[in-house]
């Protein structure tokens, strides 16, 4: 058996020391603000090995610690025992084999508790039961103090993130492990790592006063003035104009920008700003309708609640029904139809050198799935670990995905988790194309866990503003107006660059080890990107082909710009008119492709072209099947990993055979810093 | 890529896509292209294969692509295949196409695989069978492995296709003689092509010393004996030759009811209990008869039930189980699902994929073998009790669940050669009717019935679960599938061991005919090189390590569960008994009725089989142990490689299980030099690595349906829908494509 058990993420054992002989439950408690409510000794069931030890509640999350098990320094929250309040999905309270209780906040606990069940949001599931079948008053009272924490951190208006009053002060003023973008020499870096010649770091929104959603910086074409970025972006949903989001090596330039915002009445000044920033110097321009075939928020939402549902460990699907039941949350087709039209994207992008805009009206969502998931795919750059954390600073925490209310946490109703579906549409990728990802399975689900830990303010925040304004960074010439903003505390400035991508917070090194795909395969490395012959960059004058990519199609477009009287923008014709194009289920069928001469094979070299067929599309089962104890355990999965721990068990098996073969050579550990804190 | 016989080649040569792309019609460009060149491809003959009818400018469409684009070439059929002769064959020759069957080419069908024909005159489809009054303008032939085949007739000379699409339809689905298998003549024109070593060490069951030797390997000699009443037959032909029954049967007992009623042994378990299986006494009104039936079975069950034989659990799987035709009926739907006749009608079914797969209902029939395998184990591991089988004939579900238990329980049937043993034992000498199952004669559609398919689709289930229990890949059963088609192989061609003796000469006293040599199947170097045959083995097998023998006799009885992995050894809680002590604490710590959803009723059995079970499943995986698979719904999946291979949709550049294969080599590669080094430290013989197939080091980016997706390469399409950018591109077609849609709404 490769992992460890039921619930776990990792497969490592976990840390079993000799039983304390204290009693009292050795907690620091090492957040700034915590405070202890409860405590009842306990025994944490369903895992192998049982642990015992104390079920504690405070009234920022519940927590297993197990006898003896110190909380070491630099990991002060658990990956593996910590329940942030916010993410409890479900709680139950169970007494002998029949009596179970669904705990609501306001119910009273109708008996004492012989066990706790604590569903997390995250598919976790912690399984505690009392010592002597809860009959001490503790058991109840635990229970009781976990319902009433839970119903009061759901009522909290504004979550106000937690700091680490300790790991902060620890590691000083270190260097972020993966660049913040907070800073234009971030951009300016970033910027020539893509040798995007024709672009700059546009420093408009420097006082967030164009859009408080947008980064402080972005890339925007050379030739533009800062004084036409401002005019072109007010005419954008939110202020969110065209920005550069990935410069592809064979000269292509993906863009991302919100929707035309109608209501404006421009002049032609603006409109050519504007239409010169979505062309970005280009002859080819498409727009990529980024709503088209894709999931609505509401439609993600209602999608993963029914997969909770479905994978909890009493759900009622029955087992002959289990594929139905699974498709009926239509989770799988949306993350189909991610991977559908991401691989259009990418093959729009490379065939050709054009400008590719993504556009979506609020910007903020599944441009930023797309835009990532068609680097993931062409860029070979972006399968590192650090160039994917990158990449998910940059698309999605940078670019102002609204973090805290996709995932619930404010409680607000527009609830969707677009970054999970991006996660599984990242652990689809890694799937199949197992030898092209430098991160393992496990880096996702610590991602996937991460979403709802409040240790750093990385995904805790709307907008780039918000997460700046707290961390207390802007500078003395930041005049923006924040009511009811206390400031922050003192103690609080030392995790100013701490971020979720310092793992160690969370994950022990032998964890952050196995973050690393050991199936990945050098071969593949970004150094093989061959570049095709730049064509001259900029072409001057308009655009000679305009095009709109929908429903799968490209149809040309006789204008960029919706607004009336806007001037025809084509150097060829203006004749075309837009035509609804043709609607078929059937992408095979589309009249698009790449140029014929590339043949059966090869494809260009770095680009993967993902499967999304029924039958190609898989349940990630290791994340969302972990509360079910029967489908984990003992699930000898066919990953390089496994065969990585059965490589080392053969390793082993020689090494007693022939004790005097010296292990040196061939036990490759690696040191969990260097994978991390490579040179970037 | 595209040859010269290719039709609406190039740039614009997409699908006729409604109102969209302005398109030509094949017979358009072929009236424009006068010299279609058609390559002279020779037909390959076996020995002793004959020519029946043929008929030349077939146009073979590329199948995955609705276009109707193809190859022209001859279609001919003979007394042994269809095949199609066309394509170039010496692009064949090149690296990537090591994987080739020597048999079948890439368009060949043997007579027994095709499954369907279907004739499309005037756009519709139809099925063909009989006498044809009228004759289609295309072919549509659907193979039992799942390929797909159109021909286009339009431009063939109506002679020819009349010739060709009755000679097609008689010779596939006439009923046959058995003594006119092709078979027969390969056999008879082969006669000294006999390979050096063709059973590959399979041991055959075909001697009183091969169930010797088996029942002294199980250690079932204490209790049971080989026995050869039987021989030349003259007491049952549905019995083998020799078969092994319990020490004190007499054998006037199975002389009594033709072998019926007695308790057959299949295997023994190292706890001594024993899987049996007996074929159900004929069904008697007559009293007297029912009497007589009834006071021996009285004596049979006496003799098995007395020490040493452990108590009998009888599972009747003629009336508490599934039936012939729960699979035949689940199977004929599930197939559908991948039988596609173009890439729309795919995509039209994908979005239902899950529900469709549901609602044919094969993986629940995979789950309710595997459970009842399960249930069986359970049986004979844990509550030491022999178990009787009892069906019918004893040689359908019988041989697929004694089978199945025995590659849970016996890691020597997960050996290559070991599995190949057992299918000989359990099938082929168990006298499964392959020949009726899967019609090879074309007698019945009725008995088509594919137990044998179920049997490897549950094998594979295994596998696929706990790859390094296999010595054999999910290509092996994927070929083994393939090689029930294929007539030059006597193994699944026979209803019984007594039909082909009969049939082969053996029993006949003329001198002067010698006994006709038929291959087997397990004889791989007729089908494959041997290059091609690594593709076979598992590199992720963990071969036994060899303890010596002490201590093997040592640990063999105590079912101590050789730990594999060095990261579960869950040190922290202390060894328990196996089963029985960990009762009560399992239940314990089930809650309530949560864990058992596997399980619809509560009664003791059940409960047994969930603790026996779940906690199995609880434990490290002994590879060279017991096995037991998951059937939980998530678990449960499809073959993919044997069901989607001819679906190129389904295909992934570079990814898929062939990547992790690729990077597995390596490490095996090391661990090999390692064992080298360690060798050569013990100046002990130099023992030589397994030679890896080169056949995944090689290419970099291999397709996720390697081996199978090769043989897609020489179709003209690119793994991207082509053709859009020279047509929306090129200004010069889009001016002449606005030209068709003026919109008078122009402002």
């Amino acid at each position: 058996m490769w992992w460890g058990g039921r619930g776990q993420s990792f497969n490592i054992a976990p840390q079993k020391a000799e039983p304390d002989v204290g009693s009292q439950p050795g907690f620091p408690p090492s957040l700034v603000g915590e405070q202890i409510l409860a405590w009842a000794p306990g025994v944490r069931k369903g895992l192998e090995p049982e642990l015992s030890g104390t079920l504690i509640c405070t009234n920022l999350r519940v927590t297993f610690q197990p006898c003896g098990w110190q909380r070491s320094q630099e990991t002060p929250l658990s990956s593996e025992y910590d329940f942030v309040l916010v993410n409890i999905g479900r709680l139950e309270a169970v007494s002998g084999l029949s009596r179970v209780q669904l705990l609501r906040p306001g119910s009273p606990l109708k008996f004492i508790p012989e066990e706790i069940l604590i569903h997390g949001r995250d598919f976790r599931l912690l399984r505690v039961a009392f010592e002597a079948g809860g009959l001490e008053p503790q058991a109840f009272q635990v229970t009781s103090a976990i319902v009433q924490a839970r119903a009061q951190s759901s009522q909290a208006q504004q979550y106000a993130g937690i700091s680490l009053s300790k790991a902060g002060q620890s590691s000083g003023s270190r260097k972020p492990p993966i660049p913040l973008l907070e800073t234009s020499e971030d951009w300016e870096t970033e910027r020539k790592k893509q040798g995007a010649r024709g672009w700059r770091v546009s420093t408009v929104n420097e006082r967030f006063d164009v859009a408080t959603s947008l980064p402080r910086y972005f890339w925007v074409p050379k030739r533009t003035l800062d004084s036409e970025v401002r005019r072109a972006f007010g005419h954008f949903h939110q202020g969110r104009g065209p920005r550069l989001s990935w410069h592809h090596p064979g000269g292509s330039d993906l863009l991302r920008c919100g929707g035309f915002y109608t209501a404006s009445d421009p002049n032609k000044e603006h409109i050519r700003a504007v239409e010169s920033m979505l062309q970005a110097g280009h002859s080819d321009v498409v727009l990529v309708d980024t709503a088209d075939e894709l999931p609505s928020l509401t439609d993600v939402q209602l999608a993963h609640l029914k997969l909770r549902a479905l994978c909890l460990p009493d759900s009622s699907a029955a087992e002959e029904k289990w594929l139905s039941a699974l498709e009926g949350t239509r989770w799988l087709d949306y993350v189909r139809s991610c991977l559908r039209k991401a691989s259009d994207i990418s093959v729009l992008v490379t065939s050709r050198v054009r400008s590719v805009v993504l556009q979506e009206r609020g910007d903020r969502d599944f441009n930023g799935l797309l835009s990532s998931l068609v680097q993931l795919l062409s860029a070979p750059e972006a399968r590192t670990l650090l160039g994917f954390q990158s990449l998910v600073q940059r698309e999605w925490v940078a670019a102002g995905h609204p973090f805290l209310t996709r995932l619930g946490v404010t409680g607000a109703s527009e609830e969707a988790p677009v970054f999970l579906l991006f996660l599984d549409c990242v652990w689809q990728l890694l799937h199949q194309f197992p030898a092209e990802f430098e991160f393992s399975e496990f880096f996702l689900l610590a991602l996937h866990d991460s979403a709802r830990v409040p240790d750093t303010l990385t995904f805790l925040r709307d907008t780039p503003w918000e997460r700046g304004k707290q961390s207390g960074q802007f500078n003395s010439y930041t005049q923006i107006y924040t009511p009811g903003y206390s400031q922050p505390p003192a103690g609080n400035s030392v995790n100013l660059q701490l971020s979720v991508w310092d793992w160690d917070l969370r994950y022990s090194s032998e964890q952050i080890l196995q973050f690393h795909n050991p199936g990945y395969d050098p071969e593949h490395c970004p150094d093989s990107w061959l570049p095709r012959q730049q064509p001259s960059f900029m072409v001057p004058g308009p655009p000679s082909s305009v095009w709109l990519f929908s429903r799968g199609a490209l149809t040309p477009l006789n204008q960029l710009c919706p607004w009336r009287d806007s001037p025809s923008v084509l150097a060829v014709s203006s004749r075309w008119l837009p035509r609804p194009a043709i609607s078929s289920e059937s992408l095979a069928d589309q009249e698009w492709g790449l140029p014929s001469h590339w043949g059966a094979c090869p494809l260009p070299p770095g680009l993967l072209l993902p499967g999304y067929l029924g039958p190609q599309i898989r349940l990630w089962r290791r994340c969302y099947l972990r509360g079910r104890p029967e489908v984990q355990k003992g699930l000898s999965a066919p990953t390089i990993s496994g065969l990585q721990d059965e490589l080392s068990h053969l390793q082993e098996l020689l090494r007693r055979w022939t004790p005097r073969v010296s292990p040196e050579d061939h036990s490759k550990k690696r040191d969990p810093n260097t994978i991390l804190s490579q040179s970037h | 890529m595209l040859g010269k016989g290719v039709v609406g080649g190039g740039g614009g040569t997409k699908a006729p896509k409604p109102s969209f792309v302005s398109y030509v019609r094949p017979e358009e460009i072929h009236t424009n292209e006068k010299e279609v060149t058609e390559k002279e491809v020779t037909l390959h003959l076996l020995p002793g294969e004959q020519l029946l009818c043929e008929a030349s400018t077939v146009l073979k469409y590329v199948q995955e692509d609705s276009c109707q684009r193809g190859i022209y070439g001859k279609l001919v059929c003979t007394d042994f295949k269809i095949a199609f002769l066309g394509d170039d064959e010496s692009a064949l020759d090149n690296d990537e196409t090591q994987f080739k069957n020597k048999v079948i080419g890439e368009n060949d069908i043997t007579l027994h695989c095709v499954d369907q024909i279907y004739g499309v005159f005037d756009e519709k489809k139809k099925p063909l069978f009989g006498q044809l009054k009228k004759y289609p303008e295309k072919l549509i032939i659907h193979c039992k492995d799942l390929r797909v085949f159109h021909f286009g007739l339009r431009y063939t000379k109506e002679e020819e296709v009349k010739r060709i699409v009755s000679g097609i339809i008689h010779h596939t689905q006439a009923p046959k003689l058995l003594k006119r298998l092709f078979l027969f003549s390969y056999a008879t024109a082969a006669q000294n092509n006999t390979a050096t070593d063709p059973k590959n060490h399979t041991v055959m069951f075909d001697t009183l010393k091969d169930w010797c030797w088996e029942l002294e390997r199980t250690k079932g000699n204490v209790k049971y004996k080989a026995v050869s009443v039987n021989e030349g037959y003259k007491v049952s032909d549905r019995l083998p030759a020799y078969f092994v029954v319990p020490t004190p049967l007499p054998e006037e007992d199975v002389r009594c009811f033709q072998g019926r009623g007695i308790p057959i042994w299949c295997w023994s378990c190292h706890n001594g209990c024993a899987l049996l299986k007996m074929s159900a006494l004929p069904k008697e009104q007559d009293d007297g008869l029912l009497q007589i039936q009834k006071s021996f079975l009285d004596g049979i069950y006496k003799t098995v039930h007395r020490p040493p034989y452990e108590i009998v659990k009888t599972e009747d799987l003629s009336s508490n189980f599934l039936s012939l035709q729960d699979i035949q009926t689940a199977y004929s739907k599930f197939k559908q699902l991948f039988l596609i006749d173009n890439s729309t009608e795919f995509w039209d079914t994908d979005i239902k994929w899950f529900s469709l797969l549901e609602s044919s209902s094969w993986l629940d029939i995979i789950r309710r073998c595997l459970k009842k395998a399960i249930e069986i184990t359970e049986c004979l591991e844990a509550q030491n009790m022999n178990v009787l089988l009892l069906e019918e004939n004893a040689s359908d579900l019988c041989c697929l669940l004694s089978s199945l238990v025995q590659v849970m329980m016996d890691p020597h049937c997960r050996t290559r050669v070991g599995f190949q043993s057992l299918v000989q034992k359990e099938w082929i000498m168990g006298g499964h009717c392959f020949l009726d199952r899967c019609n090879h004669l074309r007698q019945s559609d009725k008995e088509e019935v594919p137990v044998f398919l179920l049997f490897l689709d549950c094998v594979w289930q295994l596998a696929h679960q706990h790859p390094p229990a296999f010595d054999f890949t999910e290509t092996y059963l994927t070929v083994l599938s393939d090689s029930l088609y294929i007539p030059i192989f006597s193994t699944f061609f026979f209803n019984s061991p007594h039909q082909k003796d009969t049939n082969m000469g053996r029993e006949s006293q003329d001198t002067q005919s010698k006994p006709l040599n038929l291959l087997t199947v397990w004889d791989w170097s007729v089908q494959f090189e041997p290059k091609a045959q690594m593709l076979l083995k598992n590199p992720l097998y963990v071969e036994k390590p060899k303890l010596d023998k002490g201590q093997r006799k040592g640990t063999r009885f105590k079912h101590q569960r050789q730990l594999s992995l060095p990261l579960t050894q869950s040190k922290s809680s202390p060894k328990r008994g196996f089963f029985r002590e960990e009762t009560d604490h399992l239940i314990k710590n089930l809650l309530g009725k949560r864990i058992s959803k596997l399980i619809n009723s509560s009664d003791e059995l059940q409960d047994n089989f969930r603790e026996f079970y779940e906690s199995w499943h609880s434990k490290p995986t002994d590879y060279h142990g017991l096995l037991l698979p998951h059937i939980e719904g998530p678990e449960i999946k499809v073959w993919a490689q044997r069901y989607l291979r001819w679906i190129p949709e389904a295909q992934i550049l570079g990814g898929g299980r062939v990547a992790t294969m690729s990077k597995l080599l390596e490490m095996m590669e090391e661990v090999e030099h390692l064992q080298e080094k360690i060798d050569e430290r013990h100046h002990s013989q130099g023992a030589l690595p397994a030679e890896a197939p080169s056949l995944l080091r090689s290419s970099a980016r291999l397709s996720s349906l390697f081996p199978f997706a090769l043989l897609q390469r020489h179709s003209s399409k690119p793994v991207l829908p082509t053709s859009g950018w020279k047509a929306l591109g090129d200004e010069e077609d889009l001016a002449k494509r606005e030209d068709e849609f003026v919109d008078l709404g122009d402002v």
